[in-house]
């Protein structure tokens, strides 16, 4: 377990640097992580992607189907994986605040 | 993860499931200095539970049959990774305290005292091991490496050194009942969407069934098909749909794989097992079918009744002798056999005439549930051409990420990739377009590690997504 710092806030997050308590996500704090997934600046691409997870999370409590993603945000995979270097799963859920995708994965 | 250095080697080890994650386990965290003692507690139970053990444990002589055989070893070329090498790690132990040799004459006759630094060596090479069973399938004297690798796992994850993948699956499954940590609600949404995709293609709606009560058919998909395989999801909807059977995939118990046969057999693989049951008597299923899962499958198969050993719903002890359990691989080729499916492998959305299909076959449906002739009685009739691997069939190499081992810290996703070096090898020799993977980890394991690390774009499908596209409809249900 870890302490890091993002944006000024001392956050605590796992072994792979997803936040432990999702609760505390706000869009100050998903600007803070983008730089350590490769991610420079947040354009409003990136946040289309990132709402749109957040959201499907709040209602599921899950990170949605990599294809739904696609269809639902407008973008291709390809296009995803511009936006966010490292994946949707890896990159993409930990800007938006979610706990790490479990299982076969 | 920063690098254990154990006696000048620098070993490789999963990230480690934190506090929280062991709590959510209930497993107790014991302080290092108590770890070595306590292991070896452990270790003596499981001696005395599984023959299985004792017999690797007595009869190796080392005639090195299995080390050309582990695609770990062949691919990373460490000692350690040399079957009967991993088994060592625990055999010098085993000798050191349950031996008379080895109590009297110590290292004299390669017994070795157990430390923290042997622990740390377990924790890094017995999650090396894929337990594929190659090396049991060619071993002389029949020993089984995978059952070593089972016992030093759960030896670790009594004394709470567990890696973080296992963990939180696992810690997962207590909680919501699938690995995925899939909800109700997300089941729903996905079901949604991918009926929407099926009334795109077919031109009618197809439904996915969830909790209804009095069904004849309870399916139980992988949940990684929830994040990443859609149409192996559709396929089965599609075949169900087909055969017009009263269906149904329950919220209670959403997964196909059970982590714990792998990992942990006493409590997580007992409570994947009692919510099967709990959810069969719940809505009144005849027959139990099990989605694409290797390794789950042989959990399903071969390890249910000697863990159905509780009354539920009063329904006696002997629940798994009325209520079958099959895999829908053996449920679509009894079909396809009987000439009752209507199947054109050349109008197959996912795989166009001129493509070709290289089927690999997952370990643990070949060494341990004999699928090997019913996974190819659905492929040849679903796609126009199929090129077979070599090995294949139960001789086949693992994709390199068996029993789960798809971490994706920087050194152990290294590993990965090296152990496919002997799958890439053999997918590129086919010359194969597309490759189908009919098992969730399997197909984890391809998404990543082919394209990122050995620049191999080919598609990956399961098997079932080949027969749910070749499924010709008139009108709605067939048969």
């Amino acid at each position: 377990m870890a302490m890091i710092n993002i944006g000024g806030k001392q956050v605590e997050v796992d072994e792979d640097g997803f936040i432990q308590d999702p609760e505390i996500w706000d869009e100050e704090l998903a600007k803070g992580i983008a730089p350590l997934e490769e991610v420079n600046e947040l354009t409003e691409d990136h946040w289309k992607v990132v709402r749109y997870i957040r959201e499907y999370y709040l209602r599921t409590g899950v990170a949605p189907m990599i294809r739904m993603l696609c269809k639902n945000s407008g973008f291709t995979l390809k296009q995803i994986y511009e936006l966010f270097p490292t994946g949707p799963a890896k990159g993409a859920c930990k800007i938006a605040g979610l706990p790490k995708p479990t299982g076969c994965v | 993860m920063p690098k254990k250095i154990v006696k000048g080697q620098e070993l490789s080890q999963p990230a480690r499931a934190s506090a929280r994650v062991l709590k959510r386990l209930y497993v107790r965290e014991i302080p290092d200095e108590e770890k070595p003692a306590e292991a070896l507690k452990w270790l003596d139970y499981y001696r005395k539970d599984r023959r299985s053990l004792v017999m690797a444990m007595e009869s190796c002589v080392k005639c090195g049959v299995c080390a050309n055989e582990c695609h770990a070893y062949l691919g990373t070329k460490d000692p350690n990774n040399i079957p009967a090498g991993r088994a060592d790690l625990m055999r010098k132990v085993y000798k050191r305290y349950f031996t008379v040799q080895g109590r009297l004459f110590g290292n004299l006759v390669g017994a070795e005292d157990i430390t923290m630094d042997t622990l740390e060596k377990w924790f890094s090479y017995y999650y090396q091991c894929t337990e594929c069973r190659r090396c049991g399938h060619v071993c002389p004297f029949g020993i089984d490496t995978c059952e070593v690798t089972m016992a030093g796992r759960e030896i670790l994850w009594g004394i709470g050194m567990i890696p973080d993948l296992q963990g939180a699956a696992s810690a997962a499954v207590y909680e919501r009942g699938n690995q995925g940590n899939m909800t109700k609600q997300a089941l729903i949404e996905t079901h949604d969407f991918l009926s929407d995709e099926i009334e795109e293609e077919r031109g009618f709606r197809m439904e996915f069934p969830v909790d209804k009560p009095n069904s004849d058919i309870l399916y139980v998909p992988s949940s990684a098909d929830y994040l990443l395989n859609p149409e192996t999801l559709k396929g089965a909807c599609q075949f169900f749909e087909y055969v017009g059977a009263n269906w149904t995939i329950s919220s209670h118990m959403t997964e196909a794989g059970n982590f714990g046969l792998l990992t942990e057999q006493h409590s997580v693989q007992r409570e994947l097992v009692e919510r099967l049951w709990r959810t069969v008597a719940e809505l009144g299923i005849k027959k139990i079918v099990f989605g694409e899962c290797g390794h789950g499958w042989r959990a399903w198969k071969m390890y249910t009744p000697t863990l159905t050993d509780y009354a539920i719903a009063g329904s006696g002890y002997d629940y798994h002798n009325r209520v079958p359990i099959v895999h829908i691989h053996d449920e679509v080729a009894a079909y396809v056999k009987m000439g009752k499916l209507k199947l054109n492998p050349r109008d197959n959305r996912l795989a166009p005439v001129g493509k070709s299909i290289t089927l690999h076959d997952p370990c643990n449906y070949c060494r341990a549930c004999n699928l090997i002739q019913n996974l190819r009685v659905n492929l040849y009739a679903s796609v126009p051409e199929v090129r077979e691997m070599t090995p294949n069939g139960e001789k086949n190499f693992c994709c390199g990420g068996g029993s789960a081992v798809l971490y994706d810290d920087p050194e152990m996703y290294e590993l990965r990739g090296k152990f496919s070096l002997k799958k890439v090898e053999q997918i590129k020799a086919t010359g194969a377009d597309i490759l189908c993977a009919p098992c969730s980890i399997c197909k984890a394991q391809f998404y990543g590690v082919l394209k990122e690390y050995h620049h191999l774009d080919i598609p990956i499908q399961g098997l079932i997504d080949f027969v749910g596209a070749a499924l010709v409809f008139k009108g709605h249900r067939q048969i």
